[in-house]
């Protein structure tokens, strides 16, 4: 590497410095995990370079996309990023900008949930790129992340179509060293082809003629390097590649089994077909849908989720990929290799209550006294909900659905149509965060108005998109770099809706918004004119994570332990991660590291805990 | 050489800073490293993995029995990553109990796991920051012996990555850790 600097970043930043370095002039974007670190990656080494690259955050996929398409169709360099269901809101653009020729480049990175992680569905870009016929890469680490990323401008520039890159969660949120070039100077060569590794295969057999001996990379199979003829090979792409020569590399099969890598998914490689032509058997290890799978299509020899081999969905894990390798290795009799569990570990572990740890809201999250006041006002209420943070509620029953952005919205209309069709009126509450809102509340809620849906919708503003890593919304008065812009208010939005019942509360203030929730529910049933409805509260107060105040840290601890008696209603209603229950006090307790003194559970104690008057 | 670390614990607590230091000093020294973090959906208050691999790999990922070293940077966590810890790793737990439950302790001696409980968040707390109990049980760690670098190229590294104010009261806190070993 020579002189070249060198920086440990993860995926996203890599992808950001190669983009910068490949002459990006404009970048837009809407966060959603595992994408959101691109642009302020962009931000950064474009401030570093001194360079002039326009970098905004937008309200959804696909003003991000359209802007950059826009750039792009007029000769810039344009990028914009996304996570995989974002490209799904961007799509009807995606679908047109596909075919038309650009001047100047357009990237389209988006960015997969193989599990999911923190998504609502896996979905593989891939496919769908391949579908449309847009060309497709699938980098394999951080690194090449970089490195695709410089490489699909390059192409896109020179080829004048739009150019998606799919890395995957584990590209996006690994870290290792990468190298900083000079803007324009990064030379990439693609590693797309036989695997080779020092001690492995390749170095010892006679498959790969002279001149590859001892060479630790990948060479592309030609007439000078025929691809290896032999029993089983394995087809793979992307971080399950990486994880998949690991993997070989463990169970000592170097030497047995080829492994062939893909980086371009769409078109592929002539090289993929003579590889899986010269084995026998061929295994493709790939996130997270069929494409390499379906591309080979080579019947009975090509082994992975058409014939079960490869779990049709879910990450493909390091001790995934190990047993599907191993059990592949023992059918084709290329010996029984190594690994076997040792149970002994989960028996050791049976008599063990540890805290269970789902996903849930920060300590002293304002959503948190929110979904508390909702469910605590009318518990059999429908509750639906959206994408974000406050997802979730779902954890304290006030969330009983979320679908997609916005989605939430048009359920609460669905719902309250149907029962009123019915004659019924029940108290439907819908959630939604403002940054979702922005995003994808209004149409529905424009219908709601029109039809005069009769729900309550709490839109819940703590100023910022947090889940993702405190992005500004469009409240937010500031743009991704951090400069002053004008702040859309969402009041003043809401009011041009021209609803009768809007308040704004903070959510801190528990009974006033229980009281203010059990009002909108008697405008809503009192009224059967359609005019005006949904009833709308704005729930405002600063996500905990980035409030300028905060509650006053200097106070002693939180005394919830001096009046318990052990009910656990605070857990049960309040599910807040700072309450611990300790098994040998037989009392809440209060974990320190994470209580950021809201002093809010002892309010929910004090309406939750049992009398000795209640029947309960 | 190749050495497989999985850091795990509660997010908000400084696993992933913790990882930082680990794969940083790697590679200021000089060897190939990969972390992969997963943090899920909670900004606050979730469990939190990191997985590091320093040496010879292609992936940062860390299969079941694999792991050379496994850190917990809370209890619960550590039993509910035990399965990464290979016969004869090491273990460092960040717990105020002395003893772990009979089974598992029957367990890692069986697996011959070498295993610390260590009080870091007594340790953090003792010297006012709790939050920075992540650095106690990382100083703990490099005056076990097991670290690929010195215990001057880890403080070199917590100087550079964490911000100026929080400096001195990391390395204090860093200090009292590695020295907690000897007492």
């Amino acid at each position: 590497m020579g002189n070249i600097k060198m920086e440990v970043m993860i995926g996203n930043y890599s992808i950001a410095r190669g983009l910068v370095e490949a002459g990006l002039e404009l970048a837009a974007a809407y966060p959603g995990t595992p994408s959101s670190e691109i642009i302020p990656g962009i931000i950064e080494f474009n401030k570093r370079e001194g360079g002039h690259i326009h970098a905004e955050w937008s309200t959804n996929e696909r003003c991000a996309f359209e802007v950059a398409f826009g750039a792009a169709l007029t000769g810039k360099k344009a990028a914009c990023m996304m996570k995989q269901v974002g490209l799904n809101v961007a799509f009807p653009s995606f679908l047109s900008a596909r075919r038309k020729r650009i001047k100047g480049g357009l990237v389209i990175i988006c960015c997969d949930d193989p599990g999911p992680q923190s998504s609502q569905t896996e979905q593989d870009t891939r496919l769908i790129a391949t579908l449309m016929g847009v060309t497709v890469f699938d980098p394999c680490s951080p690194r090449e992340a970089g490195d695709v990323a410089y490489h699909a401008m390059e192409y896109s520039y020179k080829h004048k179509v739009p150019v998606v890159v799919r890395p995957t969660h584990r590209v996006s949120h690994a870290r290792e060293n990468i190298g900083l070039y000079k803007p324009g100077t990064r030379k990439v060569v693609l590693n797309e082809g036989i695997f080779l590794q020092s001690g492995g295969f390749g170095t010892h057999t006679k498959g790969l003629k002279d001149g590859i001996e001892g060479k630790v990379g990948v060479v592309k199979p030609s007439d000078k390097n025929p691809p290896p003829k032999g029993k089983f090979g394995i087809v793979a792409s992307g971080m399950t590649f990486s994880i998949t020569a690991d993997v070989v590399h463990e169970l000592n099969m170097l030497y047995k089994i080829p492994i062939y890598k893909v980086i371009k998914i769409n078109p592929v490689e002539k090289g993929l077909f003579d590889f899986v032509d010269s084995l026998e058997k061929i295994l493709v290890l790939e996130e997270t849908d069929i494409v390499l799978e379906s591309v080979i299509h080579r019947g009975n020899k090509v082994f992975g989720r058409k014939n079960g081999y490869v779990p049709a969905a879910g990450e493909l894990t390091y001790d995934t990929i190990r047993d599907i390798i191993e059990r592949l290795a023992n059918e084709t009799g290329l010996g029984k290799s190594g690994f076997s569990p040792d149970i002994s570990i989960e028996d050791s572990l049976k008599e063990i209550t540890f805290t269970p740890r789902p996903p849930t809201l920060c300590a002293g999250c304002p959503h948190r006294s929110a979904f508390f006041a909702m469910k605590h006002a009318f518990p059999d209420a429908i509750f639906p909900g959206d994408i974000g943070c406050y997802t979730l509620g779902i954890s304290m029953g006030a969330v009983d659905t979320c679908i997609d952005m916005g989605g939430g919205v048009d359920l609460a209309s669905g719902f309250y149509k149907a029962f009123s069709q019915d004659g019924k009126f029940i108290p439907i509450i819908a959630s939604i965060g403002d940054s979702t809102f922005f995003h994808a509340g209004l149409e529905p809620l424009y219908d709601a108005r029109l039809t005069g849906k009769r729900f309550i919708l709490v839109i819940m503003d703590n100023s910022t998109t947090a889940m993702t890593g405190m992005q500004p919304t469009p409240q937010s008065g500031i743009t991704a770099d951090g400069t002053k812009t004008h702040s859309i208010n969402i009041q003043d939005v809401v009011k041009a809706f021209g609803v009768d019942f809007l308040r704004i509360i903070d959510p801190y203030d528990i009974p006033l918004l229980i009281e203010t929730l059990k009002e909108a529910y008697n405008y809503l049933a009192s009224d059967n004119n359609l005019e005006h409805k949904p009833a709308m509260i704005i729930t405002k107060r600063e996500c905990i994570l980035s409030a300028k105040t905060k509650p006053d840290a200097s106070s002693g601890a939180v005394d919830i332990e001096q009046n318990c008696i052990g009910c656990k209603v605070c857990t049960k209603y309040f599910d807040c991660p700072a309450l611990v229950f300790d098994n040998e006090k037989q009392k809440i307790t209060i974990d320190e590291g994470l209580c950021i003194k809201c002093g809010l559970c002892l309010v929910v104690c004090s309406m939750k805990r049992p009398s000795k008057k209640a029947k309960k | 050489m190749k050495l497989e670390i999985v850091c795990t614990g509660i997010g908000g607590r400084g696993v992933l800073l913790a990882s930082t230091m680990l794969i940083e000093t790697a590679v200021k020294a000089g060897m190939k490293a990969m972390a992969s973090d997963e943090y899920g959906m909670s900004q606050r208050g979730g469990s939190v993995v990191s997985l590091i691999k320093i040496g010879d790999c292609n992936s940062p990922l860390i299969g079941r029995e694999n792991a050379d070293i496994l850190f917990a940077f809370e209890e619960s966590e550590f039993y509910r990553n035990l399965v990464f810890l290979k016969k004869g790793g090491t273990a460092l737990i960040n717990t105020r109990k002395k003893t772990l439950p009979v089974r598992v302790d029957e367990l890692l001696k069986a697996r011959r796991v070498d295993c610390h409980l260590v009080d870091a968040d007594g340790i953090a707390s003792s010297k006012g920051s709790i939050q920075a109990s992540n650095m106690a049980l990382l100083g703990f760690f490099a005056n076990v012996g097991k670290a690929p670098y010195n215990v001057n190229a880890l403080r070199e590294t917590i100087k550079e990555k964490t911000k100026s104010k929080l400096v001195e009261k990391n390395l204090e806190i860093f200090d009292a850790g590695y020295q907690s070993q000897v007492e």
